[in-house]
């Protein structure tokens, strides 16, 4: 029943998700269709779409990640202190379950939700892509992505839910800001590693984003079980 | 001897080095209903929340069935036979009270259905409502159903009749009263009602800055603890603070008011001693004893 709890609770989420992403889907069309794009560069068109694809990308993993114990912003109530939190935790299951359940299922939809932008995106590129440059392309944008869901996880354990969004969009904007001025941090970051712009679908598997952006998140959700495990209530 | 369901010794509990518990001891036995008060802060949340692993102990044990809940799977296991109803009644904002029930009856193996049903039907809940639809009178009331429907041996309960009128509230306590009486539930629930208390409580416990004050059985502690007052001709004398067996003393003008519980006799007669001009012993009620407990006068 905890599956069912964590699909009711991201139901909607979801669905607002596959909305934006149908927007986005056809906004290319009707610019092709309508011609609006006449006097854009089709590289510059498809540069924006790529772009735009690593925020929605980010925006998706942070959107669907729950820790499935702080399951409602405690800014709408007492702070601190409400009443569903209280009633799951009198529930007779391990903190952990919770965990896992909610954060395993954040995971499986934004794992489909990247995985059908991916190839959408492969679609709209212009030259032919092969099953293998695909699945490259599809499996570096889902680690990377993890990397932003695992952060997100865990800010979920200790903050409710408008500083768990505000907090994530703040670290990956200064992620953003510092990797153009580091070059070992633009060489590992997930940013990069889901961007076809920095990495495109012809190039080399990008290794380092990809294993960096694992160890991050296996980290960072360890840190998630700890975290819940410890605090108080 | 009656099984002791509830049994905390020595339980100590801080926040930012500010104690919420000190060394609290509580028993409550199989089938009681425990009325457990204390002022805003006292620490009843705490106790609350400690014994259903909500938080973490910093001194002290907790027995629940007459096993130390020491562990994640020792609380699970206890957790089983519990139910809870929580002091502001929040649940889920995105399930309905149907979806609501379905999705906590499986945690639950001795789930009764005829009691929800029952329960139901008399709080007259509409099941397909969604929850932030309902006020706060029909969330309490949700709350109670998933807390008696499980069919849990005993129910914690923060102020179970927040939010209720007074006809369901009294609809509520008898409730209660006939599950501890039918089944055997053990009902351990904190209230600043005290007339609600007294109603239906056969224990009572009274805390107040994170100890115990008075636990026992409520009939004994009123037939126990007696108000004696005395009226002299000038100020009080100190000695009466003195007079062993004195609880709590006030003193107004000529009068003294003293709470005496034990060799009530014995008292008056050291009292009479020192010279009042009148003498009156009476009763006490729940909240006289509460008041001057918490008072600390």
């Amino acid at each position: 029943m905890l599956w069912y709890k964590a699909w009711l609770e991201t139901k909607w989420r979801f669905v607002f998700l596959v909305g934006s992403i149908l927007f986005v889907w056809l906004t290319p069309e009707w610019i092709t269709a309508t011609g609006v794009h006449s006097g854009v560069p089709a590289a510059r068109l498809w540069m924006a779409i790529q772009l735009g694809s690593v925020f929605l990308f980010i925006f998706t993993a942070i959107f669907l990640a729950g820790s499935g114990i702080n399951t409602q912003g405690a800014y709408t109530f007492t702070p601190g202190f409400h009443g569903s939190m209280l009633f799951t935790l009198s529930l007779p299951v391990s903190r952990r379950r919770l965990l896992f359940v909610r954060a395993g299922l954040g995971a499986l939809l934004t794992i489909l939700l990247i995985a059908i932008m991916a190839g959408y995106i492969l679609h709209l590129r212009p030259e032919a892509t092969s099953a293998l440059q695909a699945l490259a392309y599809f499996t570096r944008v889902i680690a990377c992505t993890m990397a932003v869901y695992a952060l997100s996880v865990l800010m979920a354990c200790v903050l409710d839910e408008m500083w768990q969004f505000t907090g994530a969009f703040i670290f990956w904007t200064a992620l953003f800001l510092v990797q153009s001025k580091f070059d070992w941090v633009a060489r590992v970051s997930p940013l990069r590693g889901m961007s076809l712009n920095c990495y495109p679908v012809t190039a080399p598997i990008p290794w380092a984003p990809i294993v960096a952006s694992l160890v991050f998140a296996g980290v960072l959700l360890c840190a998630s079980v700890l975290v819940v495990q410890r605090k108080e209530y | 001897m009656n099984e002791i369901i509830i049994a905390a010794d020595g339980l100590s509990k801080s926040y930012d080095g500010k104690p919420a518990l000190r060394s609290l001891r509580l028993e409550v036995p199989r089938g009681s209903i425990c009325g457990f008060l204390g002022r805003n802060g006292a620490g009843k949340t705490t106790t609350l929340k400690l014994l259903l692993g909500m938080l973490r102990r910093d001194a002290g044990s907790i027995r629940l069935f007459g096993e130390p809940i020491d562990s994640e799977a020792s609380s699970i296991a206890a957790r089983r036979r519990v139910g809870f109803v929580s002091e502001d009644k929040e649940l889920y904002p995105f399930m309905t009270v149907d979806q609501t029930i379905r999705f906590t009856r499986p945690f639950f193996p001795g789930w009764r259905r005829d009691l929800e049903e029952k329960y139901l039907d008399l709080f007259q809940l509409p099941r397909k409502k969604a929850v932030p639809k309902l006020s706060k009178g029909m969330r309490t009331q949700l709350m109670l159903v998933l807390a008696m429907a499980r069919g849990a041996e005993l129910l914690l309960m923060d102020e179970p009749t927040g939010g209720l009128d007074p006809a369901m509230t009294e609809d509520v306590l008898q409730i209660l009263a006939d599950l501890a009486a039918s089944d055997g539930t053990t009902i351990f629930f904190s209230s600043h009602q005290l007339a609600e208390v007294e109603q239906i409580c056969d224990r009572v416990c009274i805390i107040d800055q994170g100890q115990v004050v008075i636990d026992g059985v409520l009939d004994d502690l009123k037939s126990e603890y007696r108000r004696i007052l005395l009226v002299f001709d000038g100020t009080p004398p100190r000695e009466l603070a003195d007079l062993a067996g004195v609880d709590h003393l006030r003193c107004r003008g000529r009068t003294a008011s003293l709470l005496a519980h034990g060799d009530v006799d014995g008292l008056v007669d050291r009292a009479r001693e020192l010279g009042p001009s009148s003498v009156e012993v009476r009763p006490v009620t729940l909240k006289e004893l509460f008041l001057d407990h918490v008072r600390g006068e």
